[in-house]
């Protein structure tokens, strides 16, 4: 596998970054910021997982 | 303590209106679901897999300031443990507000014991942890 290493380090500040989003609480999209998260003073917690229609 | 979760993998928001439409295991999914098809967040979360184009399975913890303060990233075929995920995130919103104390390995929730790293301590973990 080839090297997936990031650049993020823990300790140090997450970019800025907007993501598009399907919201079930609504059944709409929308978008996720993480400067919104900032400016509203809320903990994140990302979850990312290889995809869709899979398991575990 | 405000929190959102948010879950990510390179499918589209269509894909996942679908699934979450239709996977009746996912009935209890109230969370945005976002959607990575360029790979660049996952890239610059260090998760992407360029030979599948696919993310692999990891968690992130950022505070509202947005620093970094917890990340475990596992290979396809191993489910993460989503208590031992919440326990991290309790833990680090504790420490936040605690800054002089430490959460020993056995920690689980608010409440249960915690050191205080010092000169004190050095050589005393024992007798710490009993008290």
């Amino acid at each position: 596998m080839t090297d997936t290493i990031g650049s993020l380090k823990l300790g140090r500040t997450v970019p800025d970054f907007v993501c598009e989003t399907y919201e079930p609480a609504t059944g709409e999209f929308g978008t996720f910021s993480l400067a919104e998260q900032m400016a509203t003073k809320r903990w994140t917690i990302l979850f990312f997982y290889p995809a869709d229609f899979t398991f575990v | 303590m405000g929190c959102d979760v948010v879950t990510i993998s390179t499918d589209t928001t269509f894909v996942h209106l679908a699934w979450r439409e239709h996977e009746k295991e996912l009935a209890a999914v109230t969370y945005p679901m976002g959607a990575d098809p360029t790979g660049n967040l996952s890239r610059m979360f260090g998760v992407w897999d360029e030979s599948t184009g696919l993310a692999l399975r990891g968690s992130f913890i950022i505070n509202p300031q947005g620093t970094l303060l917890g990340s475990e990233v596992n290979f396809y075929n191993l489910g993460r443990n989503i208590d031992e995920l919440m326990r991290k995130f309790k833990a680090n919103v504790y420490l936040a507000r605690k800054t002089s104390e430490a959460c020993p390995s056995k920690w689980k929730d608010e409440g249960d014991k915690t050191l205080t790293p010092g000169a004190k301590m050095v050589g005393k973990v024992h007798e710490a942890l009993k008290d």
